[in-house]
């Protein structure tokens, strides 16, 4: 049993789901996420992400789990009142409106009914659907569909929200407005669990991100943190690099096509560049550019799915259990 | 209480979403509407609002045969073929989707990440979901109640029993749509499977019925047969004692209707003991299954008119309710007798008996079907 950390909204330990046809969805995930901040959760199709979401939202039962979700076991039900949730590819019932599905969702949610109109009108426009409230959710589109789904997950003031894919089929307006509106979330205290692929979003607005491949958290930490090692200057100069350079171990060369050469050196301070940089005037040697150079989320993100032994990508989708595995839990 | 009234303002909106919960509203009012056609003056009835008229010396206006004749269309036709048949084949159409898309795949997750247990919820859905059969009967109700009350000058308030008997018999069909609605996901299959499942227990309460009808038949003649041999062996001691000598013609006659009425006797003893066993058979099955045609005749039971007049037993020709008289014609009538004894015998379980026994089994099939809800990812 994991310990209740107050620090943690979500601290999940060991989490185990082996599905009935003997896939092995997730293999012993260790997460954290901090109170009042954005946390992406990343990995290829298949990698278990949903999986993850939806046990934490009592929709798939674990095959074992540990942990705590706003300080209490996963699956405790009551608990859910504080939390709300976006699921991908949701469907809202088609004969209610998109102002009866928030009042519905909010009723489950056991708002008091004078709240939850208050909250659907309010949210309505800030997911800026308002003058849709009252027609049919058969008549919206996909995008219609993200932004009342968000107002939905909003509708119980949770203090966690989980949203999978969130901006799937929303116009780039739409996701701007809706990165906006996590971001006021997050000011107000609110902690958000966002399961995407756009990782440029993600890296928007995520405080922290975790990598999920194979049903494994490979990375996770800071995007600062996870790209430090990554860090580097990168000089480009005219004509092949210097003997000097390419006999340097803490400087990597590379051959640009257009006769020009790149030397690459490791760390974010900019002191050991100077005297690299000295040298080379002093050589007439033409700095073409200078640069302070970090991994991209979408770099990290390709670093996590590639195997390091052979420098291949990992195949998408969950891995097979080795032989039986009856581990323990509950099916 | 808030997760339980939204659940059944959405049941409703989902009902007044589909158009075949209007249409079967619609032709419940025209029944109510046929129904109250019929009126009754001082010569007779009239139909159709009057376009037709029957001079009638027994059904007229004040007699208990109109008053029987028209509770009777109520109980033994409207609600056995409307409300039993043909509404609940439309209510069937209009639910069958409502589990399958309950547990589909985007919908659940929005209702499940909620903080009600999945028993909770199934139960509430379950029972929300019995609201098309309740409306839709209810309505039909106040409309027979208040032609009754115009017709018959009598407001009659057992009609409403309609509603929990014809809700109840519709639920026995409901659960196992809903079982096979989790287990397929298919709104279509599980409206077959229904189908099939409703076709069974009719076959085997037919089954049952006519079995028992043939056995009791079989039981009346053996008592007829008997009769007549009482009757010619004690013409034959009375011959014996007599011993006047000039009745051998006679004497060998009854010996031979003797010999035939024995003959009589065995075999229909034989047939009924058959039939007994088969019967006991099926019975033992029935008790166990849901009996959806001794649930709706439960109303046929509770309308019964207190002079003991049945339509059923006029239509057959039995008038010892409202004619005493004519009874010593029909003791030998071996049908009547069969009749009267086949309403006798399924008049005798309790409405208890038989809702109990019947629910008993939609528990258990509710209870599969919880279960895997319950257990199932999504």
């Amino acid at each position: 049993m994991a310990t209740t950390n107050g620090e943690y909204v979500i601290d999940l330990h060991h989490v185990e789901k082996i599905y009935r046809g003997k896939v092995h969805a997730l293999r012993g995930v260790e997460m954290q996420v901090h109170r009042g901040e954005i946390f992406g959760l990343l990995g290829p199709n298949g990698a278990g992400k949903s999986t993850l979401v939806k046990i934490m939202m009592t929709v798939v039962r674990p095959t074992h789990i540990g942990g705590t979700l706003l300080g209490r076991p996963i699956g405790h039900k009551p608990t859910l009142r504080r939390v709300g949730y976006l699921p991908e590819d949701h469907r809202f019932p088609r004969y209610l409106t998109g102002r009866q599905a928030l009042e519905f969702y909010a009723a489950l949610a056991k708002v008091d009914r004078r709240t939850r109109k208050r909250r659907a009108a309010e949210l309505l426009t800030t997911v800026g659907m308002s003058d849709w409230a009252d027609k049919k959710v058969s008549t919206y589109s996909k995008g219609m569909m993200q932004r009342v789904g968000l107002a939905q997950a909003l509708v119980n003031d949770p203090q966690l929200v989980l949203l999978d894919e969130p901006t799937d089929g929303v116009d780039p307006v739409g996701r701007r407005e809706i990165r906006d509106i996590l971001v006021e979330l997050r000011r107000r205290g609110t902690t958000i669990f966002l399961n995407s692929h756009l990782l440029s979003e993600l890296e928007m607005v995520c405080d922290r991100v975790a990598i999920l491949v194979q049903g494994k958290v490979v990375m996770q930490g800071t995007i600062d943190d996870l790209t430090a090692q990554s860090r580097r200057y990168e000089i480009t100069i005219q004509g092949a690099a210097p003997d000097w350079a390419q006999g340097d171990p803490s400087i990597r060369v590379e051959v640009l096509s257009d006769g020009q050469s790149k030397l690459i050196i490791q760390g974010s301070e900019p002191g050991p560049m100077q005297p690299i940089l000295d040298r080379l005037r002093r050589e007439s040697r033409i700095i073409c550019a200078m640069e302070p150079v970090r991994e991209t989320l979408e770099d990290l993100f390709m670093r996590a799915v590639t195997d390091p032994a052979t420098g291949q990508i990992l195949a998408p989708g969950a891995l097979p259990p080795v032989g039986r595995s009856g581990k323990g839990g509950r099916r | 209480m808030t997760v339980v009234a939204a659940m059944l303002l959405d049941a409703y909106r989902e009902l007044n979403s589909k158009k075949l919960f209007w249409i079967t509203l619609v032709l419940s009012g025209m029944v109510v509407i046929g129904y109250g056609s019929i009126g009754f003056d001082e010569d007779g009835m009239s139909i159709l609002y009057g376009l037709k008229h029957v001079d009638s010396e027994f059904i007229k206006q004040g007699s208990p045969w109109a008053r029987a004749m028209y509770m009777g269309i109520f109980s033994d036709f409207v609600v056995t073929i409307w409300l039993s048949w043909i509404a609940i084949i439309l209510a069937l159409i209009s639910t069958t989707t409502i589990f399958p898309d309950f547990v589909a795949s985007g919908t659940i997750d929005l209702v499940l990440a909620k903080p009600i247990t999945r028993i909770k919820l199934f139960v509430i859905k379950y029972l929300t979901s019995l609201l098309f059969v309740v409306l839709q009967v209810g309505l039909f109700c106040v409309g027979v109640f208040a032609c009754v009350g115009l017709r018959l000058g009598e407001w009659n308030w057992m009609i409403f029993a309609a509603v929990p008997i014809v809700t109840v018999f519709y639920s026995y069909l409901y659960s196992a749509n809903v079982l096979t609605g989790i287990l397929t996901r298919s709104a279509i299959t599980a409206l077959l499977l229904t189908m099939l499942f409703w076709c069974g227990l009719w076959s085997i309460q037919s089954s049952e019925v006519i079995l028992n009808q043939f056995r009791l038949m079989s039981q009346v003649q053996a008592e007829r047969a008997q009769e007549i041999v009482d009757r010619v062996e004690a013409s034959l001691t009375t011959a014996d004692d007599a011993e006047n000598g000039g009745g051998k013609l006679q004497r060998l006659r009854w010996e031979r209707e003797l010999e035939g009425a024995q003959e009589d006797h065995e075999q229909a003893q034989e047939l009924e003991q058959t039939l007994a066993t088969w019967h006991r058979r099926v019975r033992v099955v029935i008790i166990v299954l849901p009996k959806t045609q001794q649930t709706v005749g439960l109303l046929s039971r509770w309308l019964k008119d207190p002079h003991g007049f049945s339509i059923m037993a006029m239509m057959r020709g039995d008038m010892t309710g409202v004619m005493p008289g004519s009874h010593a014609n029909r003791a030998t009538d071996v049908d009547a007798e069969t009749s009267r004894r086949m309403e006798a015998y399924y008049d005798d379980p309790s409405p208890w008996f038989i809702i109990t026994t019947s629910l008993g089994f939609e528990l258990l099939v509710l209870g599969v079907a919880c279960w895997m809800f319950v257990r199932r990812d999504y």
